[in-house]
């Protein structure tokens, strides 16, 4: 492995164009990532026909970059502006927002930075030992019926997070399945609730929603707040968190590494899920669950450190079965297909090269998080000394253009400043909108292995309990249901 | 009534009307699928009847607790505050805008509309100097075209009535021009 690595290192290195896209994927990924209302997706979307010029391994390797790289500066705007770059990066926003407000902005990005770092190189390094045995297993013990029932466990946390009661937990997951059935039914084809607009026919496209959701809803609170006179600018804070201080959280990364890799590894869920899962876990193993969700560094670092894990054991399903985990492997195979490859089994054996050079290019990405995170970071936090008056219509540009870049549609910048005011007034009525978006993600997924898993078992939902990933998977799910329905009913926190 | 405010009944009857409104609309593509036996609708109308579930006994919350809260993850503490004279009104502008300016796009296109909008929001968001925000607005479209259009050379909305899509053209054709394209 380690020639590989090496062999790998020097084809990345060897060649003055091909660092010179590492960097560009490295900087690009991190600035994306980090400004309001723009992600990696928008810059992956506008980079894709670029890929055709180069060679297929540095198309390949700049799109892990991206990955990599994105998915860390997508902390940044949720730390700072309670914007989550993208899914994966929302449970960051739950303490890492608060600790900004707190004035311990610096402390949550500097946790960021280095657990990001830590989890994505971990993961880099546990991807290129296990990549083939572990395809290998997932190949004989991964099916739709386990990836169902992650689904129903995944969505069952979600439900218990962010939302001022129980029930409106629920409602918030069940709105976000909702409108996943937007668009054609993954079995048949069907139109469902189109409403007259042929346009809807593909469904809720997810970069709209998740930018009204998420950036459009948050300059409404904002102006809330400045209407009413309550508004209050982010305290500015340059102190990095100490070594003692990440020293004390060892176990909370460990953990995190590992509910990232795993909840990564499964082609359709990736880094989302793996975030919540670890910012769940985080609170469950907690003595203080309290404290989490009021400015808590050890919630900065389980979603950081899980989210980043993530990226290295998705491109696992990728890289040996073919399978995209999300949006950006996505992308990714249609780079493959540019060059006349296919991503799958066939790839370790054809072009071991170009598999190396993505590796290599993954661990030195990571690595380049935490030496260009610090000094970038730094220029970013500055970005709070900007009047919000100021900050918004630029945040609400850039979240035009990326909604209606991706296909070219009016209706998704419509779409999209629909869900902002409606996730506006959800959040001020104490829905969850984390919850919200992650059925929307998932609703797909969970209905197309449901479907393909009640074939495979004919109907006998027996079945789905004979299998042990399966039924330990639903069984979690069922008690963490349990346990949030006897709160629905038994607890009320204070009245106001 | 228990402890239930006007604001509980309005958001039950908001979502019990999208219950029946996507239950009502779950019959236009209620049709079989040959290989699978819970067709097109099995999965919405399960969700449906959850959701109605889950806002009874929201309502059923309500009805004993009020708007009380329960210890759930990362919930924010903060509530809204309309007390304030003129919010309202303020709000549902602010609220309004973005929609009217994504309206706009068709017609007028981003190359026109993006500066009036840009200056709209930064004087709801409170900035009277007229000076700051003419240099703001300036500076942002800037930005957003050098970006957009300069650098990346993004399909934009260009509008399709004149003279809005006539400006459009033009500040491609000063693009062109600077690219030598």
């Amino acid at each position: 492995m380690i020639e590989n690595f090496l062999a790998g290192s020097a084809a990345l290195f060897g060649d003055p164009f091909t660092i010179g896209i590492f960097v560009f994927g490295v900087i690009g990924g991190m600035l994306f990532g980090a400004i309001p209302g723009v992600s990696m997706l928008t810059l992956a979307a506008i980079l894709l026909p670029f890929t055709a010029g180069l060679d297929p391994a540095q198309g390949v390797m700049l799109f892990a970059v991206i990955y990599c790289t994105g998915t860390y500066g997508g902390a940044i705007t949720a730390i700072l502006f309670n914007i989550p770059g993208s899914a994966e990066n929302a449970p960051t926003a739950f303490d890492g927002y608060p600790m900004t407000q707190k004035g311990q902005s610096g402390k949550a990005v500097g946790a960021a930075v280095l657990c990001s770092a830590i989890g994505g190189m971990a993961s880099a390094l546990v991807m290129m030992t296990a990549t083939e045995p572990l395809a290998n297993w997932a190949i004989r013990n991964i099916g739709p019926p386990e990836i169902f029932a992650l689904v129903f466990f995944g969505l069952a946390v979600a439900s218990t997070v962010g939302a001022r009661t129980i029930w409106k937990g629920w409602m918030s997951v069940l709105i976000g399945l909702l409108i996943a059935t937007i668009g054609q039914d993954p079995v048949g084809g069907i139109n469902r609730y189109n409403f007259g607009f042929t346009d809807l026919a593909a469904g809720i496209a997810f970069v709209p929603a998740i930018l009204g959701f998420f950036a459009v809803s948050e300059i409404f609170v904002q102006a809330e707040k400045k209407a009413s006179g309550k508004y209050k600018a982010p305290k500015v804070s340059m102190t990095f968190p100490t070594f003692l201080e990440l020293w004390l959280h060892k176990i909370a990364v460990f953990r995190s590494i590992i509910v990232g890799f795993f909840c990564g590894i499964l082609p359709g869920i990736g880094a989302t899920l793996a975030a919540f899962m670890s910012y769940g876990e985080a609170v469950r193993w907690s003595k203080k669950p309290e404290e989490f969700g009021t400015g808590k560094l050890e919630g900065v670092i389980s979603a950081e450190t899980a989210n980043n894990a993530a990226t290295g054991a998705a491109m696992i399903p990728l890289l040996a079965l073919g399978l995209p985990g999300g949006a950006l492997t996505a992308m990714m195979v249609a780079v493959f297909q540019m060059h006349d490859l296919q991503p799958g089994p066939l790839v370790f054996m054809l072009s071991p090269d170009l598999i190396w050079i993505v590796f290599a290019a993954m661990f030195y990405a990571n690595l380049s998080i935490l030496l260009i995170g610090v000094i970038e970071t730094k220029t970013i936090l500055n970005l709070l000394k900007i009047p919000f008056q100021f900050l918004a219509p630029l945040i609400l540009m850039l979240a035009t253009t990326g909604a209606y870049i991706s296909r070219g549609l009016v209706l998704d910048v419509m779409i999209m400043f629909l869900a902002g005011i409606v996730g506006y007034l959800l959040r001020r009525t104490g829905f969850s909108i984390p919850a919200i978006v992650l059925g929307l993600i998932l609703g797909e997924i969970g209905e197309q292995n449901f479907a393909q898993g009640m074939q495979m078992v004919h109907y006998d939902l027996g079945d789905y309990f004979s299998r042990p990933i399966c039924a330990v998977l639903i069984a979690a799910g069922f008690i963490t249901l349990g346990s949030s329905i006897f709160r629905a009913f038994t607890s009320a926190k204070k009245s106001v | 009534m228990g402890q239930l405010k006007r604001t509980h009944l309005i958001e039950a009857a908001i979502f019990l009307s999208i219950v029946i409104l996507f239950f009502g609309f779950s019959f236009e593509f209620n049709q079989p699928i040959e290989i699978y036996i819970f067709g097109a609708t099995g999965w919405p109308r399960v969700i449906i009847g959850l959701l109605f579930i889950a806002t009874i006994g929201n309502l059923w919350f309500q009805y004993n607790h009020g708007s009380a809260s329960q210890a759930t993850l990362g919930q924010s503490e903060e509530k809204p505050d309309f007390s304030a004279p003129g919010t309202i009104p303020r709000m549902v502008t602010i609220l309004g805008t973005p929609f009217i300016f994504a309206w706009l796009l068709k017609p007028v296109g981003i190359y026109f509309s993006a500066p009036f909008f840009i200056a709209i929001i930064i004087w709801l968001f409170g900035e009277r100097r007229w000076k700051a925000i003419l240099i703001i607005t300036l500076l942002i479209y800037f930005v957003f075209i050098g970006l957009f259009l300069v650098i990346l050379n993004a399909p934009l909305p260009q509008g399709n009535m004149s003279p809005f899509y006539d400006f459009s053209a033009w500040i491609l054709k000063i693009n062109a021009k600077l690219q030598g394209i």
